[in-house]
């Protein structure tokens, strides 16, 4: 494996007016690894992760993406089309069929023909199990499918690296278990993935290390062994008996 | 046999029996019977035949310079409303002026300003070459009105989509302009059917100003005819219901659009 970081984060700071979202935050991502941040809400973890792909721009320090300054780049939209990412809400476009949702940005960006994305749009939905809902529009779909069918329209894009900002917690519990197994096979894969969630399961099932972020700043970085056998730090040692209950 | 089901159904079949009063659009009943009364009076008599002969081509004129004005208004209006929530400041501040000073000011100073102050001026400075004296001089007042305030519901429509939908585009890697004309723009656009279809028939009624820079419009027309036989019942009962036949037929027209748009 290639032991060059993919992401480079170098002291990164973002304020909000007043409000100090990410204050002075470094941290370096291998490729093929999976990193989940945890924190208390508030805490800078949507706001870190939608620097990356510059959702977010950023008041002082660095991020490099596979070689490219996201900061500093005149082509942020190729940079974009190598970093998939997957939203709370979903964000699917309501006036376009799942099919319609996948094959857009492939046809618009990725410049491919129509048959070419409409059959990789058909593989990827069949990859995250729901092949037969090619013709729904999202308003017909539940919960559960409207997030696969966002996962499936940014894996469409071949992407290098997946973020995910908090990919479940708009989801009914029923619906949460499809949506994880979806980014559990994704990290076995070998993807690059920064997911932003509560999820213990999928932490102890395919992180390799998690970061707790409280008040924009790093707490803690550790692997999930040691996340939930012996935190170092009482700041973590407090976020999970709240949220281990 | 007797389920639940069938019983529940007939019990809804029963109720339904009655004429159901609250469902009819009483105001469209009323409106047959006037305009079936109205129009059986004026297609039998003689005198009105006359009015709508002399005013026809009145009818013509007004609805060529509303398409046409419509059409002008609908492209310049979007590209005004898409300056208007643009990031870029002499943009906004462009758009934001033209809106602000074009709505100010009333439609029929509007129409009298460009007929007698820019058409002449045009006229003079190309040596007559180009002169919008006529149809395009109604057209360009009426059009450029009418873009202030398109661009507004424009502006409201492109608003009115959840921030999400653009983060969404970028994130995969659309530029700006790639992901309002695929991904704002369509949802937009249905979001403001309604207000557009009322501009229409504004402007349909609007369009009756042209008269006063003397463009034979269905109003000059009608006034031509009052003032050569002072028949100005006749006349004036002409026009209003021509209009009307055209705002109704308009605003039925807005419906089916609609609909369609909603079903998709």
């Amino acid at each position: 494996m290639n032991s060059e970081p993919i992401i480079r984060i170098e002291r990164v700071h973002k304020s909000f007016g007043h409000v100090r979202a990410v204050v002075d935050v470094s941290m370096e991502i291998l490729p093929g690894e999976v990193v989940v941040i945890i924190g208390p809400s508030g805490g800078g973890k949507s706001t870190l992760l939608r620097c990356i792909n510059r959702l977010e721009t950023i008041d002082k320090g660095r991020i490099v993406v596979d070689g490219h300054s996201v900061t500093e780049t005149d082509s942020i939209n190729q940079v974009r089309a190598e970093i998939g990412m997957v939203f709370q809400l979903f964000n699917l476009f309501p006036h376009l069929t799942a099919l319609q949702n996948i094959t857009l940005a492939q046809r618009v960006v990725r410049r491919r023909k129509q048959k070419e994305a409409e059959e990789i749009a058909h593989k990827q939905l069949a990859k995250v199990g729901i092949g037969e809902k090619w013709d729904s529009y999202p308003s017909q779909l539940s919960g559960g499918q409207q997030q696969r069918v966002a996962i499936a329209r940014a894996l469409a894009m071949d992407p290098k690296i997946m973020l995910f900002d908090e990919p479940t917690s708009a989801l009914d519990p029923e619906m949460i278990k499809g949506v994880l197994d979806v980014m559990l096979d994704l990290a076995k894969e070998g993807m690059t993935m920064v997911v932003v969630s509560h999820e213990m399961g999928f932490v102890r099932a395919a992180a390799d290390r998690v970061v707790l972020l409280d008040q924009g700043s790093i707490v803690e970085v550790t692997t999930p062994e040691r996340l939930f056998a012996a935190p170092e730090e009482e700041r973590t040692r407090q976020f999970l008996s709240q949220i281990l209950h | 046999m007797r389920t639940p089901a069938t019983e529940a159904a007939g019990v809804r079949r029963g109720r339904a029996l009655p004429i159901p009063w609250e469902s009819i659009p009483w105001w469209a009943v009323i409106l047959a019977i006037v305009g079936l009364t109205v129009g059986w009076s004026v297609l039998t008599s003689e005198e009105y035949l006359t009015v709508i002969r002399f005013v026809m081509d009145g009818v013509r004129l007004t609805l060529q310079v509303t398409f046409i004005s419509y059409l002008i208004a609908l492209i310049v209006g979007l590209l005004f409303g898409l300056m208007r929530v643009s990031e870029n400041p002499v943009f906004y501040a462009a758009s934001t002026l033209y809106v602000e000073v074009l709505r100010g000011i009333p439609l029929l100073v509007i129409i009298l300003y460009v007929g007698f102050v820019i058409t002449p001026r045009i006229r003079g400075a190309t040596n007559g070459r180009i002169d919008l004296q006529g149809l395009p001089s109604a057209v360009l007042g009426i059009a450029i009105c009418y873009a202030a305030y398109m661009a507004e519901v424009y502006r409201g429509g492109i608003e009115s989509i959840e921030r999400g939908q653009m983060e969404a585009a970028r994130s995969l890697g659309m530029n700006y302009l790639q992901a309002m004309r695929h991904v704002i723009l369509p949802q937009a656009i249905r979001r403001i059917l309604p207000p557009l279809g009322n501009n229409f028939i504004a402007m349909l009624k609007d369009s009756s100003l042209m008269a006063v820079i003397a463009l034979p419009d269905l109003l000059q027309m009608g006034r031509l005819y009052v003032s050569r036989t002072f028949r100005a019942f006749e006349g004036y009962n002409t026009v209003a219901l021509l209009y009307l036949v055209m705002t109704l037929f308009l605003s039925l027209l807005v419906r089916v659009v609609e609909r369609r748009a909603a079903i998709e």
